[in-house]
């Protein structure tokens, strides 16, 4: 089993956020252990594990609604501390939860500006400039490379690839520089998740950092630049692409020595 | 330069102009080289909606298409509704219901509900006419009063809010419990210094003639010798500017160099717009019947012609000549069109078997085997209903029980079937059978024509036109026959007037669909524009009809009688209320989070929506809201009963839903909830102006609120399979 930390330390790339052994403990349940990982402006970190990895732990303190019991968390190479999801958003760190963050019966712009609406007023009346946010939300979704043709349309109607679409536009849009994707595939359908995991790489080409959290090794592999492995809350590796193929990813993620010592059995039980 | 280009631009300059172009191709065959290549272009599957299915798809389009229907019925079944005057009186006992449905439907979109909402109307009113009769001994000044009735009435708001939050409980419950408390205490404190449950005598105290003066003025019917002139002019700048909106956001501008060369149609078109509006000023001042004839035709025909002409030199013309069949090749065109000319027909017949002045009920009216004969009908229907809908499952498996069951099921459709019928032909005369059948067979009849038009439009054929041409004509003969066969001078020329210009138009728009190219793609600007102009002509509307009602004409006799019309202020305040209740929601950041709150809390919450405050700020805001009108229901009458209020939290939310509003939030719209406490005001009103039966109001209420609801559904759903 690998367990050391490979990544070797490069001075060209420019690591937009880094974790140093972090450990998260509630109580005497240990969440994570020791997890080492880093993302580069520009490149795509997959974050890959089971059900009960510590996956969903690890989002939490990235994202900053957990901090960490020991180890550091870096942006731009200094040490932070966050003592809410507010406090990460402001230093650029956006977080696409599975469930989207969004109201299906609104439609795509106010659903882009929630919560940032642009304004313009007049005396002492101020109001939303609907406008703008409307050409606005259309312009950054075709630099998505979706063309939404009616802005007004609700976010209810469009497939999930689309709204996933627009969760990642709208981190963008607001400054974010590093973009955490929360299981964006795990719904979708085959053709769907290509089309997600091409707007997870468009992201990437605007020269984001971006961490793709999934359970799929099929889905991390075509985008990934380094993949983190998580099994119970301990690190199975963190690769770059070139060391690692994907049958070898496929085989440590689901259980590797394990899963075989299941086959084994399996097959004595027939 | 708009500020979408300005972003783009700025985008370029931080990010360099190749990666917006190649950021498709790279994520396309290099990256996800084991799943097919994903070509994103514009999503075909969604259509470019026009003008009307944009306006369909609005959350208030139900309520304000039942609210006109309701209005319809009621303005053919009693002579007193819709005059000037009874309007006025009727907006004014509508105006606290407007008020607060505003509020409580701003407070549904947001998610949550208030049930004190009606008691806090009664609640504050009393407060206020008890501590200016008995702070302090002698009574507090009336401001102090209302001042204090305001906090408090926050404080509530702020406490119900907070608790919702704080506890996650279901606002239901929690403002259920505010209702009761403030029920009780409003009842023991009145009781106990009033030995009544009713607040009066507070006319005379201190300060609140200002108040009533603010909240509830009278506006008696000014004279104002221009009325009539002002009132063409405004109307036909509706006309105008709404003809000229819908234009723009159908058809395809042309370049300006085409434009030039179309002089012609430009000339053409102007000369039939001044033939128009002279024959529209010629038509208010003459009385003989042939000036009205050649007048009446002189300005149908510069409609047509100015609304033709300017268009046709505005927007570009089809080229390719239609196509397809003409009205009699397509088999199921010309299956709508027949039922649609058949509905038309029988609603020109209706009056020849059903007497105007018959008020009999219908089953007294008829003669005695018919009766027996549509009993035995209606029961034979029901039956016959029952066993074909069960007929399939008794075949598929046969047991000895089932004949039974099949038979019970059988004879209850039947008997509910007779009892409906029977119980409709009780209670509905053949005067309103009479109205009923002409409004519905005539709407229907040229519903159906329109939607064939629509149907072969979308074909391309060339029957488009000739549908078009027969709805004109059904519209006309069904005008002519509502003025034959009436003698009330509303259908004569109110209603004879309306439905001919409505005819002229769709002469109009008929040529216009079938002589232009209609425009498949959204422009910002043509539609930017286009709106706009449908929003000057509403309020172009407006004002005509404000000009109409509140002001007396040189005769000194206001519209339906001298000095009927009085105008209160707490029309304005709901006119007001609901203007910034729409502005609120739709234009700015609290209308998105309270959208965003109703529709996903925790999504608006993670995206940095302060949820919490919101939902607060909208408690506190009925609460308050609910004083504002407490006071004006208190100043309006000087006197205020402890049961004022009591249980009208319910008709705020039944109007809310009437117009549109999701009882699951996220989803409707203020205005609708303005026209859904219309609604049900009118149903009121007119069941007494028609003289029915008043109990019967609440039954009214009852399907009111069912259909609109399934009106609306219905609606929404058709608009979003259109598109």
């Amino acid at each position: 089993m690998v367990s050391e930390n490979k990544h070797a330390p490069d001075v060209n790339d420019h690591k937009l956020l880094e974790l140093l052994d972090i450990s998260k403990f509630f109580g005497n349940v240990t969440a994570l252990e020791d997890i080492t990982t880093s993302v580069e402006a520009g490149k795509v970190t997959c974050v890959l594990g089971d059900n009960g990895a510590g996956k969903s732990t690890f989002i939490k303190i990235l994202s900053g609604v957990h901090k960490p019991s020991t180890g550091q968390y870096l942006i731009d190479g200094q040490p932070v501390e966050f003592d809410s999801p507010r406090d990460a958003r402001d230093r650029g760190i956006a977080t696409v939860f599975q469930d989207l963050a969004m109201a299906p019966l609104l439609s795509v712009w106010r659903n882009f500006f929630m919560g940032s609406e642009p304004k313009r007023s007049f005396g002492p009346i101020s109001w939303m400039d609907s406008e703008f946010a409307k050409t606005t939300a259309k312009a950054e979704m075709k630099k998505m490379g979706i063309d939404v043709r009616d802005i007004d349309q609700p976010v209810g109607t469009m497939s999930g690839g689309e709204r996933q679409s627009v969760a990642i536009a709208r981190a963008v849009y607001f400054g974010a520089r590093v973009l955490i994707l929360d299981e964006p595939t795990a719904a979708l359908g085959v053709r769907q998740s290509g089309v997600v995991l091409k707007y997870i790489r468009a992201a990437a080409e605007r020269g984001l950092g971006v961490i793709f959290i999934t359970h799929n090794p099929s889905h991390a592999y075509p985008v990934g630049d380094r993949f983190l492995l998580l099994n119970r809350g301990k690190s199975l590796g963190d690769f770059a692409k070139s060391e690692i193929e994907i049958t070898e990813l496929t085989r440590l993620m689901s259980g590797g020595a394990e899963l075989e010592a299941l086959q084994h059995e399996l097959s004595r039980g027939r | 330069m708009s500020m979408g280009e300005v972003a783009g631009g700025l985008f370029q300059q931080i990010w360099g102009n190749q990666m917006t172009d190649t950021i498709v191709e790279s994520g396309n065959d290099e990256v996800v080289h084991d799943a097919k290549p994903v070509i994103v272009t514009a999503d075909e599957r969604i259509a470019f909606r026009g003008p009307i299915q944009r306006v369909l798809v609005s959350p208030e389009i139900g309520a304000i298409i039942g609210a006109v229907l309701v209005w319809a019925f009621f303005w053919g079944n009693g002579a007193k509704f819709g005059t000037p005057g009874t309007t006025l009186i009727m907006l004014d006992s509508a105006a606290p219901l407007g008020i607060m449905a505003v509020v409580v439907a701003l407070l549904m979109i947001g998610g949550e509900f208030d049930l004190s909402a009606g008691m806090m109307t009664g609640a504050t009113g009393i407060m206020v006419g008890l501590m200016v009769k008995y702070f302090h001994g002698s009574g507090s000044p009336m401001w102090v009063a209302v001042g204090a009735a305001f906090v408090l009435a926050g404080a509530i708001g702020y406490f119900n809010g907070t608790l919702v939050n704080r506890t996650g409980l279901p606002s239901f419950i929690v403002t259920l419990a505010t209702f009761f408390v403030l029920k009780g205490v409003v009842l023991v404190i009145a009781k106990r210094l009033e030995q009544k449950v009713q607040v009066a005598d507070v006319k005379d105290k201190s300060g609140f003639a200002g108040f009533a003066d603010f909240f509830a003025h009278e506006f008696k019917p000014e004279r104002f010798t221009g009325r009539d002139v002002a009132f063409v002019v405004l109307a036909i700048g509706a006309f105008a500017f709404g003809a000229a909106g819908l234009c723009e956001q159908s058809f395809v501008r042309r370049t300006s160099n085409a434009m030039k060369s179309a002089g012609a149609r430009i000339a053409a078109g102007a000369i039939g717009v001044v033939a128009a509006v002279i024959a529209f000023v010629m038509l208010q001042r003459t009385d003989s019947v042939a000036a009205n004839v050649l007048w009446g035709v002189v300005a149908a025909v510069g409609v047509v012609v100015g609304i033709v002409g300017l268009a046709s030199a505005r927007y570009v013309g089809r080229d390719t000549p239609r196509g397809g069949t003409s009205l009699f090749g397509d088999k199921d065109l010309r299956s709508t069109v027949a039922a649609g000319v058949a509905a038309v027909a029988i609603a020109c017949l209706a009056p020849l078997v059903l007497d105007r002045d018959e008020r009999r009920p219908i089953l007294t009216w008829f003669p005695n085997w018919l009766r027996l004969g549509v009993g035995i009908i209606a029961a034979v229907t029901g039956v016959a209903i029952a066993l074909r809908h069960l007929w399939p499952r008794l075949r598929e498996r046969f047991q000895w029980y089932k004949p039974i069951q099949v038979i019970c099921f059988a004879g209850i459709v039947g008997l509910l079937l007779l009892g409906g019928v029977l119980s409709f032909l009780q209670l509905t005369t053949v005067q309103a059978l009479r109205a009923v059948v002409m409004m519905v067979m005539g709407g229907t009849g040229i519903g159906l024509l329109m939607l064939a038009r629509g149907r072969a439009a979308k074909a391309g054929s060339r029957a488009q036109l000739q549908i078009g041409l027969l709805a004109v004509v059904a519209v006309a003969v069904l005008a002519f026959i509502i003025r034959a066969d009436s003698n009330a001078s509303r259908f004569r020329s109110g209603l004879f007037t309306t439905m001919l210009l409505v005819a002229t138009l769709l002469l109009a728009n008929t040529i216009l669909e079938s002589i232009l190219v209609k425009r498949r793609e959204a422009s910002a600007k043509a539609d930017r524009l286009g709106r706009r102009l449908v929003v000057v002509a509403f309020l172009c509307g407006m004002a005509a009809l404000i000009v109409r009602v509140v002001f007396a004409n040189v005769n000194g006799t206001a519209e339906g009688g001298a000095g009927t019309s009085i105008a209160r202020m707490s029309i304005f305040w709901w006119l007001l209320a609901t203007v910034i209740g729409a502005f609120v929601l739709t234009k700015t950041k609290w209308g998105n989070w309270i959208f965003a709150v109703g529709g996903n809390k925790e999504a608006a919450r993670a995206i940095g929506v302060p949820a919490n405050r919101v939902k607060v700020a909208l408690f506190v805001t009925v609460s308050l809201v609910g004083c504002f009108v407490g006071v004006m229901v208190l100043t309006r009458f000087g006197s205020v009963q402890a049961s004022q209020g009591d249980g009208l939290e319910f008709f705020y939310i039944i109007a809310a839903v009437v117009g549109g509003n999701l009882l699951t939030g996220g989803y409707g719209s203020v205005v609708g909830a303005s026209v859904g406490a219309l609604i049900l005001t009118m149903s009121d009103s007119g069941i007494a102006a028609a003289g029915w039966n008043q109990d019967g109001k609440f039954a009214v209420k009852g399907v009111v609120l069912i259909v609109a609801v399934l009106v609306n559904n219905l609606v929404r759903k058709k608009a979003q399979e259109a598109r």
